[in-house]
């Protein structure tokens, strides 16, 4: 088998008559931070219990290791998972919920109470070891529960979002954190997130998954500025890149996109559809800027967030909304008129039907 | 001015909430214990007195009638035989229940709701109704006062019931804790033992009460397959108190009766510490 740690090769899982992963083709680097991101329900909890040894495979195979794991049982993967809810053993204390796992493997005491002290040490957990999960806090709770997969020492550890019980302050640090701890013990991780932004802030591999089917995948900004579907032009980033649909057709010598109210969209010169056709035009929002009147397309601010780094501004431009985002502090307000000047050049097109995106010679 | 009118307010409250809260609990209490209280008062009363007397209070209290029921011939033997087919008719099936309960909540079969249900019908049938068949069934096998014919009734009709209220306790333990169990290594035997059993500690508890008192209060089956002097339980020997006395020694009735009771009382007052404490500590989230 190739180099690659973790692969899966159309990997298939059906419940009853219900397929919900289609066919799944992935390889993880060893060492990779994996951050498996899509909506609620695309199938991104089935795929990790899968690897996990907590879900049947359908059909396909996953091999963890060089190793094909299908019929291996969870314990023998080599595997650790933390769960969203923690799932941490209510009835023991810190200290006895580490050392399950190690109880189970019979190990020696001395290498158990070794192994429990340095997860203790790398997690801070030292001065919360007898007490009892009720007692902890969401964030310590959270950090038991990475303890617990650490004293397994395992070759693959496995996230389902485990920030999302978590309030915002916290969610960062941990983020940062468990990355941290990702680098120091040079493991492999697989990430299970419904945020765009911890995908794009976590990963070395951004996996973005969609009604059980793989959109793409790739290296964080590699995803965010060539995206291969209007999907995933959608889905990463914040605010949301700007999709508008509407008619090629050409003004003059030069293509346009006609997205109705008389406005006029000017589409990059190597466009390969012809007048007629039905495209999804996409921009991001810190591609759109504010010229000086008349030079641009006419527009009325409906809302401005200052964020502080940055400005965001909501604007009806006929009837559509576009999203702009500057790194300015701009002097707009509610019920302005602007003209928005698009950066053609940054312009990501789609095609109507199946939101592929379109080459651009 | 409105800080003592909440101050007030809130006084009024507490005393509304005490006095619609307390009240009803007191006469519940009172309503319940009554009939107790008036059996150990009279259980120290003189044999005749009962009959003479309106007062509430033994004139001259004496343990008399204790004693003579425990210097009754047989009482050590009634006794071992309630204790005996308790523990066996508790633990037996609380065993069983913990099996199959852990079974119903986790494993998604076919029938599951159908077969939980099917599992409810010794119950929900009169136990008066069962007699005559289980009488016939049982002499046809030569069980007819043994240990064994308690055994297996009691053990009958105690399953459905643990195994309903195990079901309960063990469906609201989330999957996921299982789930970690697993992947930490542990097969279905040591999550049961490690992990499922002691979260749901209070339900066994429960279940584990519910059991002895059924298996210590049984009247209609012990009456009907049981008869010989040496094989009856407690309850049973209770009733034919009555038919031997000739004159009936209400002091001797009660002290019996309290007899019986206590064992059934002590067991209550100590397990429920138990779930109460295990509830308090926050095992349970
Ligand atoms: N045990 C199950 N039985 C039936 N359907 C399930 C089960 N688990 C998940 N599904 C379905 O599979 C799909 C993917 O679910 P899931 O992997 O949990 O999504 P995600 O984690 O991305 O939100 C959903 O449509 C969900 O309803
Ligand atoms: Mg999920």
């Amino acid at each position: 088998m190739s180099a690659s740690f973790v692969e899966f090769h159309d990997l298939r899982k059906s419940f009853g008559a219900v397929e919900v992963l289609h066919g799944i083709e992935l390889a993880v680097q060893q060492h990779a931070f994996v951050v498996l991101v899509g909506p609620s329900g695309c199938g991104k909890s089935t795929l990790l219990r899968m690897i996990a040894g907590l879900e049947s495979i359908t059909s396909g195979f996953i091999s963890i290791g060089g190793r094909v794991v299908n019929r291996i049982p969870a314990k023998d993967r080599g595997i650790a998972m933390v769960f969203q809810s923690y799932a941490l053993y209510p009835h023991m204390t810190v200290r006895e919920n580490l050392a399950f796992s190690l109880e189970m493997a019979k190990i020696k005491k001395d290498v158990m109470k070794a192994r429990i002290e340095r997860a203790a040490g790398i997690l801070h957990l030292e001065p919360l070891l007898e007490r009892f999960p009720a007692q902890l806090s969401g964030g310590q709770r959270q950090r038991v529960a990475m303890g617990r997969a650490l004293v397994r020492e395992p070759e693959l550890f496995l996230f389902d979002e485990p920030l999302s019980n978590l309030d915002a302050k916290l969610r960062v640090e941990m983020r940062v954190e468990i990355k941290a701890l990702h680098q120091r013990l040079e493991s492999t991780t697989i990430y299970v997130t419904h945020d765009q932004v911890e995908a794009m802030t976590m990963a070395d591999l951004v996996v973005v998954m969609n009604d059980g089917r793989i959109e793409q995948s790739g290296p964080p900004l590699d995803l965010y500025d060539n995206p291969a579907t209007m999907f995933v032009a959608g889905f990463l980033g914040s605010p949301a890149m700007n999709l508008i649909k509407g008619t090629v057709a050409t003004d003059g010598s030069a293509p346009v996109l006609d997205v109705g109210d008389g406005l006029q969209l000017p589409l990059p010169a190597g466009i390969r559809e012809k007048p007629g056709a039905e495209i999804v035009y996409g921009l991001r929002p810190e591609h759109v800027s504010i010229g000086p009147p008349g030079s641009g397309l006419p527009a009325t601010i409906t809302l401005v967030e200052a964020a502080g780094w940055e400005t965001h501004l909501y604007a009806d431009m006929g009837q559509h909304v576009a999203r702009i985002v500057s790194a300015e502090r701009l002097n707009v307000a509610h019920g302005d008129h602007v003209s928005l000047v698009p950066d053609v050049s940054c312009a990501h097109l789609f095609d109507a039907t199946t939101g592929a995106r379109l080459s651009i010679d | 001015m409105r800080e003592r009118g909440g101050l007030i307010d809130g006084l009024h409250y507490r005393l509304g909430r005490s006095v619609l809260i307390g009240v009803p609990l007191a006469i519940l209490v009172i309503w319940t214990t009554i009939p107790i209280v008036w059996a150990v008062l009279a259980s120290f009363k003189d044999p005749l007195e009962i009959y003479e007397s309106n007062t509430l209070l033994p004139a001259n209290p004496s343990l008399d009638a204790y004693k003579t029921v425990l210097s009754m011939r047989g009482f050590d033997q009634w006794l071992f035989n309630s204790v005996f087919v308790t523990v066996v008719a508790t633990i037996v099936p609380l065993a069983i229940s913990i099996l199959a309960a852990y079974g119903f909540s986790r494993y998604a079969f076919r029938f599951r709701h159908i077969l939980l249900l099917l599992y409810l019908v010794p119950r929900i049938i009169p136990r008066v109704s069962l007699i005559v068949p289980l009488n016939n069934l049982m002499s046809d096998l030569g069980l007819v006062n043994t240990y064994w014919v308690l055994f297996i009734t009691y053990t009958a009709s105690a399953i459905p019931l643990a195994t309903w209220i195990l079901v309960g306790f063990f469906g609201s333990i989330p999957k996921e804790i299982e789930e970690s169990a697993t992947i930490d290594g542990a097969n279905m035997w040591n999550r049961l033992r490690r992990v499922i059993l002691p979260i749901a500690w209070p339900g066994v508890v429960t279940a584990g009460v519910l059991c002895i008192r059924e298996a210590w209060n049984e009247f209609a089956f012990v009456l009907a397959l049981i008869n010989e002097t040496d094989m009856r339980t407690l309850p049973y020997q209770l009733y034919m108190l009555k038919d031997s006395m000739g004159v009936q020694d209400y002091a001797v009735y009660n002290a019996f009766t309290i007899l019986t009771v206590l064992p059934l009382l002590i067991v209550y007052l100590l397990l429920e510490r138990r779930v109460v404490d295990s509830i308090v500590s926050g095992a349970v989230k």
